[in-house]
């Protein structure tokens, strides 16, 4: 492959159709700011909703008169559970802290004994299991259940339900969205290319007469479309991450404490998928338009 | 070089373009092709380059046959036909040196090898002092030189021309025309379709006459047409 002349064509007929390359980079610049915009809510909203879910515990209170067996049976079994991430022993004593950091020194001064039950919190890896794990402790010996209830088992049920039925709605939402931006950009990136390209058909037909391979007249307009896709892409890039910061600045400055947008790192962070928004979106945009020139000049390469 | 064995070529509502046509015609040798507008001349020629394939008949290029090349080589037979058309088929955007150079590129010709046929071809046409400019910037009889440059630079062994002086004035038309014949003096087949009677009736070649997709002349050294021959055989002398 003759890389410098195909190079040299591609980059000459962009200069000469300027104004059709620049509607094709505006139209890759609109498509994959979308795209990254989705990307970068759906990550908001995945992290928000992930620290939500770790929020969730379960809390096993213990019967003051529970013997050390059945205490440690109580633990032998928190352990024993697959599905538990992290647990915490609360001792009567460190209750009895947290209640004083809480509401003061004179309460618990005048306080004869310690009333303050010790408990376990745990954490369970997902917030659905919440339910299941809950459940292991209503009938166990050393849990301060009431007769006929299980109130020694505390875990907010209702609100995770309403919860995780939300987020995962979003979630859904979030992808169709995705999936109808990318469908969007596909079809406006194709029409533009075929566009540019059907002003040219008589280049075309003069290429074939002359005996050009169809991957010879294929390559420029293939480079062609990979750096126009390239090109909106980067600025789409820096865009939205542009907004996205400045976003998640204005939020920090101003007073609304409970929302926390992370801004979605440009560059390649090991770990995160997708990967970093220049990334992402500069494949995204280059395989898009080398994919719309392939296609959009397929009808005109038919021998 | 060129075998048409009872060909027929039809257009979609059953409009005649080629009917059981057969010819022969040989290595070097200079043929014009005769015959009212949509007489089956331009059929004949996109045939030729398998732009159409007819639907029964069978068709020799070079010893190749047409109906059995595969796609994939249709470009490698039209490398090894020039072509020049009526309207000369320039690329708008390359300068008059790139759209010569071009039809090297398309073979893989080394860049340095471009540098030089190209100004070579071109000072044979006698366009040298006009490299670098652009199709729309010089003369239509000019741009026709180009189009034959650019069609004789990979020295073919076949050339075929749709009314090559067509769109010129005749005095132009006759360069075009000795350029013509000075590429077949060098041994490439040259298949020219016109309606330059004049032209025709001077150059006394073999001439093919069309009618309504049939063949219905075949002259060794023939004029426009049979009845005028006559005349113009008087005129002459």
């Amino acid at each position: 492959m003759r890389l410098g002349f195909f190079l040299g064509e591609a980059l000459g007929s962009m200069r000469r159709n300027w104004v059709m390359a620049m509607a094709a980079v505006i139209t890759v610049f609109i498509s994959t700011a979308i795209l990254g915009a989705v990307l970068v809510t759906r990550d908001n909203l995945n992290q928000g909703a992930t620290s939500l879910k770790n929020r969730v515990l379960i809390e096993v209170f213990i019967k003051d008169d529970a013997t050390d067996a059945q205490k440690a049976a109580l633990e032998q079994k928190i352990q024993s559970i697959p599905e538990v991430k992290h647990y915490d022993y609360i001792s009567k004593d460190r209750a009895l802290e947290r209640f004083r950091q809480r509401f003061g020194d004179r309460i618990v001064q005048n306080l004869p004994i310690n009333p303050l039950p010790a408990s376990y919190e745990i954490q369970v890896k997902d917030a659905n299991q919440v339910d299941a794990v809950a459940a292991k402790f209503f009938t166990d010996p050393a849990v301060d259940n009431d007769p006929g209830t299980h109130d020694g088992v505390k875990y907010a049920a209702e609100t995770v339900r309403k919860m995780l039925g939300t987020i995962n709605l979003i979630g859904y939402g979030m992808w169709i969205a995705t999936g109808i931006f990318a469908l969007a950009a596909v079809l406006l990136i194709s029409t533009t290319v075929r566009l540019s390209i059907f002003a040219r058909r008589r280049e075309v037909e003069i290429m074939r007469l002359v005996g050009a391979t169809n991957w010879f007249i294929r390559w420029p307009f293939v480079l062609e479309g990979f750096i126009t896709g390239l090109i909106g892409a980067v600025f789409a890039a820096g865009f939205v991450w542009l907004c996205n910061w400045a976003i998640s600045n204005w939020l920090k400055s101003s007073d609304v404490k409970f929302i926390d947008v992370r801004v979605f790192s440009m560059w390649w962070q090991s770990g995160t998928w997708p990967a970093g928004l220049l990334p992402t979106l500069a494949v995204l945009g280059a395989v898009l338009g080398a994919l719309g020139s392939v296609v959009a000049l397929r009808r005109y390469l038919r021998t | 070089m060129i075998v048409f064995e009872d060909v027929t070529k039809t257009y979609d509502p059953d409009v005649v373009g080629l009917q059981d046509f057969t010819c022969h015609i040989g290595k070097g040798e200079f043929v014009f092709l005769v015959g009212a507008s949509g007489s089956g001349k331009s059929t004949l020629i996109k045939l030729v380059l398998k732009e159409l394939v007819p639907e029964t008949g069978r068709i020799l290029v070079a010893g190749r046959n047409l109906g059995t090349l595969r796609r994939s080589k249709v470009p490698l037979l039209r490398r090894n036909i020039g072509c020049v058309f009526q309207d000369f088929k320039l690329l708008p955007n390359k300068t008059i040196f790139d759209n010569v150079g071009y039809a090297l590129e398309v073979v893989g010709e080394p860049r340095r090898s471009i540098r030089r046929k190209v100004p070579e071809i071109l000072s044979l046409v006698g366009l040298a002092d006009k490299t670098n400019s652009y199709p729309h910037e010089i003369s239509g009889g000019e741009q026709q030189r180009v189009s034959v440059a650019r069609a004789f630079v990979n020295h073919p062994p076949l050339l075929l021309a749709d009314e090559p002086t067509g769109n010129i004035d005749p005095e132009t038309a006759v360069g075009i025309m000795q350029l013509l014949v000075r590429i077949n003096r060098t041994g490439t087949t040259v298949v020219v379709a016109t309606h330059d009677r004049d032209m025709v009736n001077r150059m006394r070649r073999r001439v093919l006459q069309l009618d309504n997709g049939r063949l219905v002349r075949d002259e060794r050294r023939g004029g426009y047409d049979q009845v005028a021959d006559a005349e113009e055989q008087e005129v002459l002398s």
